[in-house]
């Protein structure tokens, strides 16, 4: 356990390295002139030299990649084009917003995949809706999930809100930029729970097409391991159905479901952006919807390489827990 | 001195049409669903093939009444600017249907080749192109897309390209470990005895074998490429206004929801459906490769 992480985490770095020079090889692509984004096309050619030297473009490609990338792991991201402010202090303040949608719309998927999995691979009554709903899970956009959710929940029965994050025009704003942490610490519980309320219907609306997939592959695990030579001697040995299912079966099957939900982050981040946008919640959906807007490159660079690292250390962190789950996974 | 006879073996069955027998043996044993699954893949694909024939109006020209709810005449209603939202649905399935096809044409075949290309030559080529598609693997697919399109430029063609730069990989992975199997199977070694240079190795005795659960893959992957197609277009990323294309008429519509619900729900609704039919169809598909 202890050699693993260290060496898990050396793997990383050359992941990370294709993701700088990814987007390293695509702000060179891309047909916006960062000087003339940043001294206006009207400016004269001694400004707009002083300004190429300074933005260190007038310097060799590779040398070019390697100031971008000491940049990148020192934290600075460059300016933003649109705020004027850097791209990083941008990012503390959006990204909390998502992590939260992401966190919650994760357990919402692990409860309600792993009650799809349990309840048509154990052929509960009724369990023949979930299945259906597990095949069309995976088909339905994210988009018309929200817009029918709010149709449905605000609309009609109007029981969930349906923009921004609270309604308690004071609510904290330091020094996490988590409002559910911020909240707590202010003393403020009410924030906590509004923000909670707020977060119901976007994050179940994120959860849906990554729970039908728990579900699936949960219950296919299931059915191999009620099978499997170990139940049969476990339920010999005369126990309960019950007990083999938690004890001896659960536990077997939880390793696909793992790493599944580590391959479904990546789908869940990308969703999460549109999730943000019909919600309106002042997360890095908006904030990289408004970059596109103006082709503010910067600031989509950060985004892109903030939620890589973060993606790529989740990875880790969820084959971690695969492989405390079964300790037969190697690592 | 006797001469040995050649040996000409009977026809032990001979039917009329050999395009009938090897149709009728395609469907020997197909299920009622997969037949439905089948169905609903041919009404879609005819529909995007003639879309813009059966639209009932032209999709970019104004017809009615801005915001009309859906009536006789314009069978889903129109949207804020009175153009009629069945015909520019219609040809928003055409353009994702295909670019989805096309984009998943790409990685099997530039993926698959490259997948080929490495799991028989094997060695430093190999590993090197491993590291490349794990690399790849192991960052979030739909943000890379996003940012590909960001960076070149906003368009349709644009937005396919970004989705096939981040989906190739995939396809090499498989490819490469189906021809990494094989390569260790003894029908390969009778063929290289039997003299068979390495190109023909490659195609006559590797590549077949990599076809069936490439194609499996592909037929999955047609749904998740719709939904990241039109995901991509919600943000904006696709082909500019007034172009039909579902994602971005949804998007347009979301500030309707609660005055005009069809211009936003309709075109979502239908990129649902293509999915479902496209994953349905792609499970019918992987049965009947399973089963022979």
């Amino acid at each position: 356990m202890l050699t693993v992480l260290p060496r898990r985490l050396l793997g990383a770095i050359p992941v990370l390295l294709v993701l700088v020079l990814a987007v390293f090889t695509l702000q060179k692509l891309a047909p916006v002139d960062p000087v003339a984004a940043l001294v206006g096309a009207k400016a004269s050619p001694e400004v707009y030299e002083a300004a190429r030297h300074k933005l260190g473009l007038d310097s060799s490609l590779p040398v070019q990649f390697w100031q971008y990338l000491t940049h990148a792991v020192r934290g600075d991201l460059g300016e933003s084009s649109v705020t004027r402010t850097p791209v990083l202090s941008d990012l503390t303040q959006f990204l909390p917003v998502t992590l939260e949608l992401l966190f919650v719309a994760l357990v919402f998927t692990v409860v309600i995949g792993f009650f799809m999995g349990l309840a048509t691979a154990q052929g509960w009554r009724g369990s023949g809706v979930l299945r259906v709903m597990m095949v069309s899970g995976a088909s339905v956009p994210v988009f018309l999930a929200c817009l029918l959710g709010m149709l449905v929940f605000y609309r009609w029965l109007n029981i969930l809100p349906v923009t921004d994050q609270t309604s308690y025009v004071d609510a904290p704003t330091g020094p996490t930029h988590f409002l559910l942490a911020d909240s707590l610490l202010a003393g403020r519980p009410e924030v906590f729970f509004d923000d909670l309320y707020h977060l119901v219907l976007p994050a179940f609306c994120l959860a849906l097409t990554p729970a039908a997939a728990v579900g699936r592959v949960l219950r296919s695990s299931l059915e191999a391991t009620q099978r499997a030579d170990h139940t049969r001697t476990a339920r010999a040995k005369g126990l309960g159905e019950k007990q083999i299912l938690i004890m001896h079966s659960l536990r077997n099957s939880v390793g696909p479901v793992f790493a599944l939900i580590g391959l479904q982050l990546a789908l869940m981040v990308g969703n999460c952006i549109l999730v943000e946008l019909i919600f309106a919640r002042p997360g890095i959906g908006l904030y990289i919807s408004r970059a596109i807007d103006k082709a503010d490159f910067n600031a989509i660079a950060g985004v892109t390489l903030a939620v890589g690292l973060l993606y790529v250390l989740t990875n880790i962190a969820v084959d971690l827990m695969q492989s405390i789950a079964d300790p037969r996974v190697a690592l | 001195m006797a001469v040995a006879e050649y040996y000409v073996p009977a026809p032990l069955v001979r039917y009329r049409s050999r395009i009938g027998f090897s149709v009728r043996q395609y469907f020997h044993g197909t299920s009622v669903p997969s037949y439905i699954a089948f169905g609903a893949l041919a009404a879609v694909m005819l529909i995007a093939i003639f879309a813009r024939q059966i639209a009932p109006y032209d999709p970019l020209a104004a017809v009615g009444q801005p915001m009309t709810a859906p009536n006789a005449v314009n069978l889903l209603g129109t949207d804020t600017v009175g153009r009629d939202v069945l015909s520019r649905v219609l040809a928003g399935m055409q353009s994702s249907w295909f670019g989805a096809l096309a984009v998943c044409a790409f990685g099997v075949l530039f993926g698959g080749l490259v997948g080929l290309i490495a799991g028989a030559c094997g060695g430093w080529f190999d590993a090197v192109l491993m590291r490349v598609t794990d690399a790849f693997l192991s960052l979030p697919g739909p943000i890379l897309a996003l940012a590909v399109v960001a960076a070149i430029g906003r368009s349709y063609t644009h937005t396919l390209i970004g989705v096939a730069i981040v989906w190739w990989p995939l396809y090499t992975r498989i490819v490469r470990s189906e021809v990494r199997r094989l390569k260790a199977s003894p029908h390969l070694e009778a063929a290289k005895v039997g003299g068979a240079g390495w190109w023909r190795l490659m195609y006559r005795h590797l590549l077949p074998g990599a076809i069936p659960v490439t194609i499996v893959t592909a037929s999955l992957d047609i749904a998740a490429l719709v939904l990241m197609v039109a995901g991509l277009s919600f943000l904006g990323l696709g082909a500019p206004q007034p172009a039909p294309e579902l994602g971005s008429m949804s998007a347009q519509g979301v500030t309707y929801i609660f005055s005009a619900w069809w211009i936003p729900i309709v075109p979502a609704f239908a990129v649902a459906v293509i999915a479902i039919v496209a994953n349905f169809a792609g499970d019918a598909i992987r049965d009947r490769i399973r089963d022979r």
